[in-house]
C-alpha cells in the first residue's frame, strides 16, 4: 500500500477505466495544482432504486455545458459516482448544476442536506490549493481505484435487486415462454413464505403462509436467456399464466385438513376467470383460511374490477390483501380507501432516515386508518425493522428476517 | 326434508324485504313510535365484522322480548331498531353503549360528526316519508349488487364482448404490431382534441390540445379484429411503441407550425429513454414550455421513483405534468400535489350527476382537494357534463361535446363576419348611392 497522499501505481494499471484515467490526470498535474479543485457527487450512496442507470445517465447530461464551456472534466466513476476535476471555474458556474442534479435525487434521503452545509451528504468539494484536501483526495482515488479493479473481476454481485441475467423480454419472447409456461411442471417450484404474529415475550402465531413460485428457478426453466423483469408490462402479463397454474395445483389440496391459513399473489383478472371458480369449490366451505394478495399496481389499473372482485371474495368469505405499498407510495395515497381486509408495506430504510418524520406520520395515519392488526411489514430484513414496527403498533411480519425466527420458533416448538 | 343452508338463505326473504314489510304495515300504527338507523356499515371493515353486528344487535334483546320494539340487520350491517316512544331514553342508552364498544373507529374519534354518521334517529309518525325513501333506496342497491355479481362470472357476456370488439391480443400479435409500427407512417392516424374554458353561454376558449394516435384507426388500418386493449398489460407495453412513435411526429417541423399549446401521452420509461433525449435536444426552450406530457396513473404507481424522478427533469426542462384517466372512484386516491402534477385530468360519467346528493359532496370535495383550478373534466359528451363541473368549480373541459361547441362557435363567427361583410358591403352601395 502506498504512503498516504502519494498516487498508486498498480498491476493491471494498463486497464482504462475512469478511475484509472483519473489517477493518470492527478499525476500528470502533480507540479502545478494551482486554481484546480475537485467535486466529488457520491450517486453510489443512493437508494439502490434511485441509482438506475438511465437515473444516472441523465443526471450526467446535466453537466454537458459546463463541459462545454468550462475547464473541467468529468469521470463517471463504476461505482455511479460523479467527479468533476475544475480549473479556474467560478464555484457560481458549479453551484446550479449540482443544485440541478440534487433536485432530480430529491426523494433520496442523501439529497436533504444543502451544498455546503454540515449535513450535506451529496457532495464533497476538495481544493487543491490546500495540500491536506488534495492529500485526502488522492487517498480516496486511489481506494476508489482498487475496489474498482476488484469489481471488474467479478462484475456479477453488483447487480442491482429485481433483475435476472439475460435479454430484454420482448412481445415474441413472451409469446414463446407463455406457452411453455402453460406446460411445464410447476408444482416443485411452488414455495411459501410465513406471515407471523409477533406476542410480547418472544410468542409468535402463523397468521399465514404466502404460497408462490419462484420467478427465478422459474426462469431457469423456461427461459434462461431471457431477464423476466426486462419489460414490466410484459412480466404482468406472464404473471397471468402463472395464475392459473398455481391455482390449477392448488386446487388439488385439501382444505378442510389445512392446518395454517394461506395466502396467493393473484391478478385481479385471475379472480374472475374459470381456473379461481374450480379453485372456489376445492375450497369449500374453508374460505375463511384463503387470503388473496393483489398488487396495487393491478388496483391502480381498473378500479371498477378491482371492486367487484374484492366485493366477490369478501362476500364469499376470502380475505382480500393489498401488496405491494412501499414507504414512498403511503405519502401518495391513503390505502385504507380500498376498503380491503389487509395490507403490506414494504419495509425501507427510508422510515429510519434522518427526515424519516413525515413518513412515520403518513405510516401513523395508515395503522389508525386499517387498523394496526391488518397492516403488515413485508421485507423484514433486520431486528430494527422489527423493534421499529413494534414501536408504531404493527405485530404482523414477513420477510428473510422473519423466516430465521420462524425457523427458530418451530424448533423451539412455539408455533 | 333438510334443507341445505344455502338453500335455506335464498328462500327466506331478506331482512331488507321483511323491513319494506313491516314498513308498509306500520303505515296505520305510525304514531307513538321512533326508529333509530344504526350505520355500521361506516365503520371500519374491522370493526364490522360478524360478531361485532351481532354484539351491537344483542343490546336491544331486553327491549326486543318486552316487545317494545323491532329489529332489522340488513345486509350491509347496519341496524334498524323501532321502537315505543315510551322507552326513548332506554334506547338512547343503548346506543351510548354500542358506540363505545367502536370507540377505537376513526369514525366515532371526531364527536361533532360522528354522531349523525353513526346513528341517525327518527319520529316515524312525522318522517314516515322519509325512512320508507331511505329503505327503497337500500333495498335497490342491494338488488343492483345481485345483477353484478352475475355478470361478472357470465362466460356469455365475454362472448358476447369478443364478437362485437374483435380477438383479443396475444403476444404474438403485438409483436407483429410493434414491428410494422417502426415503418409505418401514422401522420393521418394523428388526432386533436382541445380541452377548453367554457364560459356559463357554452362559449369555448382553447387552453390547449392533445395531440394522441386514434387506437381505433390504428386497429383498422394494422389489425382489423383484433382487440387491443383486451389485455392491460399488453397494451400498456404497445403504448411504449406508440409514445416513440408519436415523438418522431412531434419532431417534424410541420408539427411545430401547430397553434398553441400541445399535450400528447407518455409512459415514465419513455421520458427517461435516449429517445426523448434526442427529441428534447431538438426543441427550443420556448417550445418545452408550451408541451403537457400526459402520463398514465397505472404507469406512475408502477415505478413511483422513476416517475418523481422524471417529474423533476421534465418540469426543470419547463415541461407541464399531467395525469391521465383519473375517474371518480381514483381520484379520491390520488394527491395531486404531493405528485406534483400540474394537471389532472377527471373523467367525466353520468354517475356523478344520477348519484345523488351525497356523491355531489363527494364529486366536489375530491377535485377540491386536488384544486378545481388544475382539473380538466374529459370525455365530456353532453351539456349536462359541462353544466355539472361548473356547479362544482370546473373550468377546463375536453371531450366530444366540446369539439362540438368549437364547431358551432366556429360557424357562429363565419356567419357573424359574413353578417359583417354583408352590411359592409351593404354601406358601401349606400355610400356610392349618395353619390
Amino acid at each position: 500500500m502506498a504512503n498516504s497522499g502519494s498516487l498508486i501505481t498498480f498491476p493491471g494499471g494498463e486497464i482504462s477505466i475512469e478511475e484509472t484515467l483519473l489517477l493518470n490526470r492527478l499525476r500528470s498535474l502533480n507540479s502545478g495544482h494551482k486554481g484546480y479543485y475537485v467535486v466529488h457527487m457520491h450517486l453510489s450512496r443512493l437508494r439502490p432504486g434511485n441509482r438506475k442507470p438511465h437515473f444516472i445517465k441523465i443526471a450526467t447530461r446535466n453537466f454537458e455545458d459546463l463541459l462545454a464551456n468550462f475547464n473541467v472534466t468529468l469521470y463517471k466513476l463504476s461505482t455511479d459516482d460523479i467527479v468533476l476535476l475544475c480549473r479556474d471555474v467560478p464555484v457560481e458556474e458549479i453551484d446550479p448544476v449540482i443544485q440541478k442534479t440534487r433536485q432530480l435525487f430529491s426523494e433520496d434521503p442523501l439529497t436533504d442536506g444543502d451544498d455546503g452545509s454540515i449535513d450535506d451528504k451529496f457532495t464533497t468539494w476538495y481544493d487543491f490549493a490546500n495540500p491536506a484536501d488534495l492529500s485526502s483526495f488522492i487517498d480516496t482515488a486511489n481506494e476508489m481505484t482498487i475496489q474498482a479493479l476488484q469489481r471488474t473481476k467479478k462484475p456479477e454481485e453488483n447487480r442491482p435487486q429485481n433483475t435476472l441475467p439475460g435479454a430484454r423480454l420482448d412481445p415474441s419472447s413472451a409469446a414463446d415462454i407463455r406457452l411453455k409456461l402453460q406446460r411445464v411442471n410447476m408444482e416443485d417450484l411452488i414455495d411459501e413464505q410465513t406471515c407471523v404474529i409477533v406476542y410480547p415475550n418472544e410468542k409468535g402465531k402463523v397468521l399465514f403462509r404466502e404460497k408462490f413460485v419462484s420467478m427465478r428457478a422459474l426462469q431457469k426453466r423456461v427461459a434462461p436467456d431471457i431477464n423476466l423483469f426486462g419489460s414490466p408490462w410484459l412480466f404482468l402479463y406472464l404473471t397471468e399464466t402463472v395464475d392459473r397454474r398455481l391455482l390449477a395445483i392448488l386446487s388439488q389440496g385439501n382444505f378442510a385438513s389445512l392446518n395454517n391459513h394461506i395466502s396467493l399473489n393473484l391478478n385481479i383478472s385471475s379472480v374472475l376467470g374459470r381456473e379461481f371458480q374450480h379453485f372456489h369449490q376445492s375450497v369449500g366451505d374453508h374460505t375463511d383460511k384463503v387470503v388473496v394478495e393483489f398488487q396495487l399496481i393491478d388496483v391502480f389499473s381498473d378500479m371498477n374490477a378491482y371492486g367487484n372482485a374484492r366485493d366477490m371474495l369478501q362476500d364469499s368469505g376470502y380475505r382480500v390483501l393489498i401488496d405491494g405499498l412501499s414507504p414512498l407510495s403511503l405519502q401518495f395515497f391513503d390505502p385504507a380507501l380500498l376498503l380491503a381486509d389487509l395490507i403490506k408495506i414494504s419495509w425501507g430504510q427510508e422510515f429510519v432516515a434522518d427526515d424519516a418524520q413525515e413518513r412515520v406520520e403518513d405510516m401513523r395515519s395508515v395503522i389508525r386508518g386499517m387498523g394496526k392488526d391488518n397492516v403488515i411489514l413485508a421485507r423484514t430484513d433486520s431486528e430494527d425493522a422489527v423493534k421499529w414496527a413494534l414501536s408504531l403498533g404493527i405485530t404482523r411480519f414477513q420477510g428473510f428476517y422473519i423466516d430465521n425466527l420462524v425457523n427458530v420458533m418451530q424448533l423451539k416448538g412455539i408455533i | 326434508m333438510a334443507i341445505q343452508p344455502a338453500d335455506a338463505e335464498r328462500r327466506l326473504p331478506s331482512q331488507e324485504k321483511l323491513l319494506l314489510d313491516y314498513l308498509r304495515r306500520l303505515e296505520d300504527h305510525k304514531s307513538g313510535r321512533h326508529a333509530v338507523h344504526l350505520l355500521l356499515s361506516n365503520l371500519k371493515s374491522y370493526n364490522r365484522r360478524e360478531h361485532h353486528v351481532r354484539a351491537a344487535a344483542n343490546s336491544f334483546e331486553a327491549l326486543i322480548k318486552e316487545l317494545q320494539g323491532q329489529l332489522f340487520i340488513l345486509e350491509n350491517s347496519d341496524l334498524f331498531f323501532f321502537f315505543k316512544t315510551d322507552v326513548l331514553a332506554q334506547v338512547e342508552t343503548i346506543i351510548q353503549k354500542i358506540r363505545f364498544l367502536f370507540s377505537d373507529d376513526p369514525l366515532l374519534e371526531n364527536d361533532e360528526e360522528a354522531e349523525s354518521s353513526f346513528a341517525a334517529w327518527y319520529d316515524a309518525d312525522a318522517q314516515y316519508e322519509e325512512i320508507l325513501k331511505l329503505i327503497q333506496g337500500l333495498v335497490n342497491v342491494k338488488e343492483q349488487r345481485k345483477s353484478h355479481a352475475r355478470a361478472r362470472m357470465d362466460t356469455r357476456a365475454a362472448l358476447k364482448a369478443r364478437q362485437r370488439e374483435g380477438e383479443p391480443l396475444t403476444p404474438e400479435v403485438l409483436a407483429k404490431v410493434e414491428s410494422a409500427l417502426e415503418r409505418a407512417d401514422l401522420s393521418n392516424l394523428v388526432r386533436r382534441q382541445f380541452i377548453c374554458r367554457i364560459d356559463s353561454q357554452m362559449i369555448p376558449e382553447q387552453a390547449f390540445s392533445e395531440m394522441f394516435i386514434s387506437i381505433a384507426d390504428l386497429r383498422e388500418t394494422m389489425i382489423p379484429g383484433v382487440n387491443l386493449v383486451s389485455n392491460r398489460w399488453l397494451f400498456q407495453h404497445l403504448t411504449e411503441s406508440l409514445d416513440l412513435r408519436m415523438l418522431s411526429l412531434l419532431s417534424k417541423t410541420d408539427t411545430f407550425t401547430i397553434s398553441g399549446d400541445i399535450s400528447f401521452n407518455a409512459n415514465v420509461a419513455t421520458l427517461l429513454s435516449p429517445e426523448f433525449q434526442d427529441f428534447d435536444d431538438n426543441i427550443s426552450a420556448a417550445k418545452r414550455g408550451s408541451m403537457i406530457v400526459e402520463l398514465q396513473k397505472i404507469d406512475i404507481f408502477s415505478d413511483l421513483g422513476a416517475y418523481l424522478f422524471a417529474r423533476e427533469y421534465m418540469q426543470d426542462k419547463g415541461y407541464r405534468i399531467c395525469i391521465d384517466g383519473l375517474t371518480h372512484k381514483t381520484l379520491p386516491l390520488i394527491e395531486r400535489e404531493r405528485l406534483g402534477a400540474d394537471l389532472v385530468k377527471l373523467v367525466w360519467h353520468p354517475e356523478m350527476v344520477d348519484g345523488g346528493e351525497g356523491m355531489h359532496e363527494r364529486v366536489r370535495a375530491m377535485v377540491k382537494r386536488a384544486n378545481p383550478a388544475r382539473v380538466i373534466l374529459c370525455r365530456v359528451d353532453n351539456r349536462e357534463a359541462i353544466d355539472f363541473g361548473h356547479s362544482i368549480g370546473i373550468g377546463l373541459f375536453q371531450g366530444h361535446y366540446v369539439e362540438n361547441l368549437i364547431a358551432e362557435d366556429n360557424r357562429r363567427r363565419e356567419l357573424l363576419k359574413l353578417k359583417r361583410r354583408m352590411e359592409r358591403a351593404a354601406q358601401e352601395a349606400e355610400d356610392m348611392g349618395n353619390f
